[in-house]
């Protein structure tokens, strides 16, 4: 796959869902960390995910951007298949995609049944 | 076909028939029944025939692209677009919530004979306890089996012998007495809105997902909208006949939710009374527990979180946390004391101006190769919903200005 298909199938999965390599959800494709755009080889760096990566998704996203703190970055090459979804070589808590869940898991834990 | 598949599809079907009528249905039929007899009966038809041909095509994209439709709103939209459904689509889904939830509350005063006030926190508290507990197959069915007490309407609008050249003329939409031409179209708008919810796809299309439906489960979902959705129609239908027998003669106008338990209540006594309240208290209280889902799911659909009565809650924190946050609002908005008729007036004139942004995305992925394949919509599908989605534009333009100029259908 050469760099500017790369960045054509990258483009095309813009606001897709993420699934971990355990096949859960893990967010979206809020954006994209494009390199060497100036030049004839640019190259997707990272997929970002979440809070300060919906700034630049127009003016509802700026918006949004302010209550949803800082977003994760995922290397590229993380990426283990571009399908109908983005999935990802490896479990989302290693690449600290299940943040959210995670710190209100405690909070929903205490209940019974949970 | 097997025993066990019949069974299954009779148990769907049954579900959809006790959980079709909402407090939205309740409101605007009774109403409309109250107001211009049988003369929008036709409207009925065309709304149940929208919410059937627009679940259909729900369940078909969950069955073949096991993906819900909030997933593929904001992928098909985009981020901007897809946001803005779904906050239409949240604050609908609250106001419908606590609608449902003042539904619930005055049909538990009228037959306990405690404060409503003091029902309300009761009746949330039963609400989400079910929802914990019950795997949401059964919360579906539950409600739904037990809604189905709301069947004693139809046999009220029978026993009370309308005459039914009356009611075959109310099918063919023509010329109106009884109300002034714009109270009229209010009706329209209102009874289409109530019959084609958005949080009934929402709910529909991920409870696909849930259930894990796969390409052998289309034949499931074609009977299940077209027969669940159709016969649960006739409820509907049987709620403006009752209202038209009754209540118009009288000129009684039902500004209060437990009017319309009044019709079954004149034909069996007391028995057709607690059928009736049964019937309203499990048909809402299920549409409570769906709309306070199609919240929730919508949300975490939207922002790619783990979601679904699948997950154990703790694991899905952000999806539980949000069911729950949309039942303790609706919960404080009722609270408040605001009139549960007018809130579901509200609730069902808003979502009628959601309704393109719900729809559209649906259309558009039910015509994408990319996820349908061969299962794409065929030209009837396309006809239809091209169809409903004008007749949608249309009302939702005029949905507000008929509200306000109207004062709610009080003329």
């Amino acid at each position: 796959m050469n760099k500017s298909t790369e960045v054509d199938i990258a483009l095309g999965i813009l606001d897709h869902q993420l699934v971990d390599s355990e096949g859960t959800n893990c967010g979206k494709v809020d954006d994209l960390e494009i390199a060497g755009l100036d030049g004839d080889a640019p190259e997707v760096v990272e997929i970002l995910v979440g809070g300060s990566a919906w700034r630049s998704r127009g003016l509802l996203g700026r918006l949004a951007a302010r209550l949803g703190g800082s977003a994760v970055h995922v290397r590229w090459r993380e990426v283990e298949a571009v399908t109908s979804v983005v999935t990802l070589k490896r479990p989302a808590a290693e690449l600290r995609l299940n943040r959210g869940d995670d710190r209100w898991a405690r909070l929903v834990g205490k209940v019974p049944g949970s | 076909m097997n025993l066990k598949k019949v069974l299954a599809i009779a148990l769907g079907i049954f579900s959809a028939i006790g959980g079709f009528v909402d407090i939205g249905d309740l409101v605007f039929n009774t109403q409309a029944g109250a107001t211009f007899r049988f003369q929008l009966l036709w409207v009925v038809v065309i709304g149940v025939l929208g919410i059937i041909v627009y679940s259909e095509m729900c369940g078909r994209v969950s069955a073949v692209a096991k993906r819900p439709v909030f997933d593929l709103v904001r992928e098909r939209t985009g981020f901007g677009a897809g946001l803005a459904t779904l906050v239409a689509s949240e604050v609908v889904n609250l106001m419908t919530c606590a609608a449902e939830i003042g539904g619930v509350a005055i049909c538990l005063q009228l037959l306990s004979g405690l404060p409503y006030r003091l029902l309300i926190p009761v009746g949330v508290l039963v609400l989400v306890v079910s929802a914990w507990v019950l795997p949401f197959r059964w919360i579906e069915r539950a409600f739904g089996y037990l809604g189905l007490c709301l069947l004693v309407f139809a046999v009220a609008a029978i026993k009370l012998h309308p005459a039914w050249s009356q009611v075959a003329r109310g099918f063919v939409p023509g010329s109106h007495t009884g109300g002034s031409l714009l109270v009229y179209l209010y009706f329209v708008v209102g009874l289409l809105g109530a019959a084609m919810t958005p949080y009934e796809v929402y709910f529909y299309s991920s409870g696909a997902v849930e259930d894990g439906w796969g390409l052998k489960d289309l034949g499931l979902n074609k009977v299940t909208a077209i027969i669940g959705y159709a016969l649960g129609g006739f409820l509907s239908f049987a709620l403006m006949i009752v209202a038209g027998m009754l209540f118009l003669p009288r000129s009684i106008s039902p500004q209060f939710l437990g009017t319309p338990a009044l019709g079954p209540e004149h034909v069996f006594g007391r028995v057709g009374l607690l059928l009736a309240l049964v019937g309203i208290i499990f048909a809402v209280g299920g549409a409570a527990i769906e709309t306070s889902f199609a919240g929730a799911y919508n949300l975490a659909q939207f922002f790619g979180w783990r979601w679904g009565k699948k997950e154990r809650p703790a694991a899905a924190s952000r999806f539980t946390l949000s069911w729950l946050a949309i039942f303790a609002l609706a919960l404080l908005v009722v609270m408040t004391g605001y009139d549960p008729v007018r809130l579901t007036e509200y609730s069902v004139i808003f979502s009628v101006v959601a309704l393109p942004l719900t729809y559209l995305p649906i259309l558009l992925v039910a015509n994408d190769y990319t996820y349908m394949g061969a299962h794409v919509n065929g030209k009837l599908a396309n006809f239809l919903g091209v169809f409903y989605f004008v007749v949608i534009l249309v009302i939702a333009v005029a949905a507000i200005p008929l509200m306000l100029i109207t004062h709610g259908g009080q003329g």
